[in-house]
This record gives structure tokens, C-alpha cells and sequence, in this order.
């Protein structure tokens, strides 16, 4: 049946994606490292008043994981093109959704991990007191997670395989990334704040429906783009 | 890809030459009439005239990328590489005017508000919308195969169409948040035949600008191409 | 006041026509440029 063939090879790529060399504890640790290190520039940047920074927590900390993430994603497709693999998996009959799909969701999980890393750290550096319903902004922090990897996935597809690549993808992705920071950082900002008038909540629903177009969009268009 | 003759066929240019002769007049004539025949605003004064070139270049940005947006989703379909060019055309040219729009704008603002730029929707949007096209352009720069760089082009394309009134959206919305007042600019119908006219030398203009970049993007393919076919082997391709 | 606005109010466009028949001398010149390539291309065979 072919969509548990490529349910399988969603499967195959996730497993291979995050457990060669370089998606390796080292490779993690570099790029947590270097969200962490963001996170400090940002603190000298905005501080050292506690209120001040308290109010950049949010804003902070997003582009924290903004920066660190990139890297990740044209490191994605770096093992296929070192070794020629990409024409090989591309010959394979089947789905090219499932290349995509495999991809998105090995660079969700690395993100997601870094993103727990930074965030921990953020809460300390700027002394960020926790609303007790933390549950809540989890949701919403893995929306917008979602987005900036879908997103970053699809152009690091383009980016990773022509010159130029370290400008290329921050160049391409940033203004396409702009409603997905922005409700991503105002509905943290909103829930850390305490948020008195549901704000957190309009700004999730917002990026929920950014979500479902930009999967669509990048789905849809993903073929055209790998193929060539 | 389709490429029959056609595709590598230099252009013709058929009756343009007259229509960008038509294009610059109507475009001289309407800029002096609206300035002399409009009256001073009661309110902005001498400003209100910035509208003559203000929101006509706004318009041909968006139109502009309106064809950058048809003309990749026709190339994804019909693989023909001359929709690829004109998407390239329009681009360039889009690009200028959205730079002339945000300088604009910010010689709108500065008087009006007393800030060179105000995060408001309409410009916000504007300066994304560039960001979009450079980023557009850096993209064909960095690609040699016409190909890759016409499937790749179109998908940024359709994609950065989609994403700017997303991010008007989303700039509404932060700046209805914090309560921060929208820009009212109403328009008195006194005005309007004024507008109108530049609206129409304007886009003439922007069409005329496109038409003759794509002939010389089509060119520059034709020429490509000969040389090519000379190279193989000197049969006409 | 006023005659400060009308400062920005006439740079504009200034700017404005500068573009616009700046981009017609680019445009044009891009397509004269192109089109003798194209003729030397065809005559020539071999480009340069």
C-alpha cells in the first residue's frame, strides 16, 4: 500500500536524520550551546535592569531559538548532499511529501529539545517569574515551533543546495517567518505578563491558522523544489 | 520543460515603442494636472498632493507582484521558461517601485507624525513585501541552472504572495493589541479623478517597465541559446 | 510649517520622476544591450 510505504519512509528518514554524525550529542550540543549564547548576548544587550528584562524575556528568547535553529536546518539535508545521497532517495518511486515530511519532524524534534534547553536558561538569565498555568504556554510555544520549522525545512531545501547558503536561508525564511515570530512572541509575552485579557489565547488561534496554511503551502510546493 | 522554438525565439516589439510614448505622456499630463487643478486639504495642506505619487506607486508594487504571482504559478503549470522571465521582470521592477513607496511613505511620516517610520500595517507590510523581493532576486543570482532557478523562483514567489497579507494581518492585530491607533486616511471625492488618472499612468508605465525587461531577459535566453546550438554543432535551434 | 512640508512634499517628487525616468533609461538600455548580444550570438556563432 503506498502510503504505508511512505509512512515508513517518513519513519526511515527520521531515525537516519537524527542519528548520523552530525545530529549526533555533539552536533545537539553545539547548537543549544549557541541558543544559550545568544540568550547571554541578549541579556547584555537589554539589561542589566530586571524589569527590562523581564519585559524582553519573551522576544528574547524566540529569536534565541530563531538563530541557533537555522543552523540545524540547512545541516538537514547537509548528509544527503555530502554523499550524493539525494538523487539516490530521490529515485525511489514515491511520495516526495514523505522526504519533506521525514525532514520536518527530525528538525521538530531537535528544535523542540533545544528549545527546552534555552528556555530553562532564559527563565534564569531574566528572571522571568512562571504563571502557575504553565501547561498552557507548552501548547502554544510547539505551535509556533511548528511553524518555524515547517518553514525553515522548506527553504533550507532550496538553500542548502545552491551557493551562498549561510545568507540564502536566513535571507529567504526571516520575512516569510515574521507572523509566526510575531504571534509566537506576543502570546509568550502575554502569558508571562499574566494575561488579563486572554491575549495568549487569540494569538495561539492565530498561529494555529498559520500554521495549516504554511503546511499546505510547503507541502504542496515541496515537490517542485526538490525535484530540480 | 516546453521548449519549443518559440520559447528561444528572440521578442518582437510590435506596437510597445508606441505604448511607452503613450505611457510617458499620460504620465507627464496627469502628474501636472493633479498637481495644479487639486485644491489645499483643510487639514494637510500642501501634503495632500503627496498622494499623486504616494499610492500609485503602492498600487504598481502590488501589481507588479500580482504578475510575479501569475506568472509563477503559469510557469509550475505549462513548464514554459517565458513565464519564468516575466515573474524575473516583474520582480525588478516591482522591487524599485516598493523602495520608492517605503522612501514615500517616510517623506509622508516625517511631517505627519514626526517619525521617519511608524511599525503601522500599510508600511510594515510594504517593507516586508521588499524583503520578499530581494530576497526573491538574491535567489535567481545565486542559481545558474534555468530550471532549478525558474521552479525555485516560482515556489519563493507563490509562497511570499501568500505570506504578505498575512503579515498585514498579523501587524493589525499587534498594534489593535496595544492600542495603538490605526492610520486614518479618508479620501475626499475631489480628489479622486486625480488619483485615478495617475493610478492609470502609473500601472501603464509599470507595464510598459515589465515589457521591456522581459524582452531583454528574452534576449539575453535567445542569445544563450544560439550560442549554444552554435557550439554543438551549428544546427538552428 | 508650511513651507517645510512643502519641502518633503517636492522632494517626493523629485524623487518620483527620477526613478520613473531612470528606470525607462536602465530598461532601455538593458533591451539595447541584450538584443546586440542576441545579433552577435546568432551572426557570430561562438559568444565571447
Amino acid at each position: 500500500m503506498a502510503f504505508r510505504d511512505d509512512m515508513r519512509r517518513v519513519r526511515a528518514i527520521v531515525w537516519k536524520d537524527l542519528t548520523t554524525e552530525r545530529r549526533s550529542k555533539a552536533g545537539f550540543n553545539a547548537v543549544a550551546s549557541l541558543g544559550v549564547t545568544i540568550l547571554v548576548l541578549f541579556g547584555f544587550a537589554l539589561g542589566p535592569d530586571a524589569q527590562a528584562l523581564r519585559d524582553a524575556a519573551a522576544g528574547a528568547l524566540w529569536l534565541a531559538v530563531l538563530f541557533a535553529g537555522v543552523l540545524a536546518f540547512n545541516r538537514s539535508y547537509q548528509v544527503e548532499l555530502d554523499g550524493g545521497a539525494l538523487e539516490a532517495l530521490l529515485l525511489y518511486p514515491g511520495s516526495r511529501w514523505a522526504i519533506f515530511a521525514g525532514k520536518v519532524l527530525a528538525n521538530l524534534i531537535f528544535v523542540t529539545a533545544m528549545l527546552v534547553i534555552v528556555v530553562a536558561v532564559g527563565l534564569v538569565l531574566f528572571q522571568v517569574t512562571v504563571p502557575e498555568d504553565w501547561g498552557k504556554i507548552i501548547g502554544i510555544m510547539m505551535l509556533g515551533v511548528i511553524g518555524l520549522v515547517l518553514l525553515g525545512t522548506f527553504y533550507a531545501a532550496m538553500s542548502s543546495r545552491s551557493r551562498a547558503r549561510e545568507v540564502l536561508l536566513p535571507l529567504l525564511l526571516y520575512p516569510m517567518l515574521i507572523p509566526v515570530l510575531l504571534a509566537s512572541m506576543e502570546a509568550t509575552k502575554a502569558f508571562l505578563r499574566g494575561d488579563l485579557m486572554n491575549q495568549a489565547g487569540a494569538w495561539a488561534q492565530m498561529l494555529g491558522a498559520f500554521d495549516v496554511i504554511f503546511l499546505v503551502a510547503t507541502f504542496l510546493a515541496f515537490e517542485y523544489v526538490i525535484e530540480v | 520543460m516546453t521548449n519549443d522554438r518559440s520559447t528561444f525565439a528572440p521578442p518582437t516589439a510590435g506596437w510597445w515603442p508606441l505604448f511607452g510614448w503613450v505611457s510617458f505622456l499620460t504620465f507627464v499630463f496627469t502628474q501636472v494636472y493633479a498637481v495644479l487643478t487639486s485644491p489645499a486639504d483643510r487639514m494637510m495642506g500642501h501634503m495632500q498632493k503627496m498622494m499623486y505619487v504616494h499610492v500609485p506607486a503602492a498600487w504598481v508594487t502590488f501589481f507588479a507582484f500580482g504578475i510575479v504571482l501569475l506568472a509563477s504559478v503559469a510557469f509550475l503549470w505549462t513548464e514554459d521558461e517565458r513565464q519564468d522571465l516575466l515573474a524575473a521582470s516583474a520582480a525588478e521592477i516591482g522591487a524599485v517601485f516598493c523602495a520608492l513607496t517605503l522612501i514615500l511613505g517616510m517623506f509622508w511620516g516625517r511631517p505627519t507624525w514626526g517619525v521617519w517610520w511608524s511599525w503601522d500595517a500599510r508600511l510594515t507590510s510594504t517593507l516586508v513585501l521588499f524583503l520578499i523581493f530581494v530576497g526573491y532576486l538574491a535567489l535567481r543570482s545565486f542559481v545558474e541552472d534555468p530550471q532549478r532557478r525558474g521552479q525555485w523562483s516560482a515556489a519563493v514567489g507563490i509562497l511570499g504572495a501568500i505570506n504578505v497579507p498575512i503579515v498585514w494581518m498579523s501587524v493589525k492585530w499587534w498594534r489593535t493589541l496595544h492600542q495603538l491607533q490605526s492610520d486614518p486616511r479618508s479620501l475626499e471625492p475631489v480628489y479622486l479623478r486625480g488619483l485615478l488618472l495617475n493610478f492609470l499612468a502609473f500601472t501603464l508605465l509599470t507595464v510598459f517597465f515589465i515589457r521591456r525587461r522581459y524582452e531583454a531577459a528574452r534576449y539575453e535566453r535567445a542569445a544563450e541559446h544560439a550560442s549554444q546550438a552554435a557550439a554543438l554543432g551549428g544546427y538552428n535551434g | 510649517m508650511a513651507s517645510s512640508t512643502l519641502s518633503y512634499v517636492v522632494a517626493s517628487y523629485v524623487i518620483t520622476w527620477i526613478v520613473i525616468f531612470g528606470l525607462l533609461v536602465r530598461v532601455l538600455g538593458a533591451v539595447r544591450q541584450a538584443r546586440r548580444e542576441y545579433e552577435s550570438a546568432v551572426k557570430g556563432g561562438f559568444n565571447s
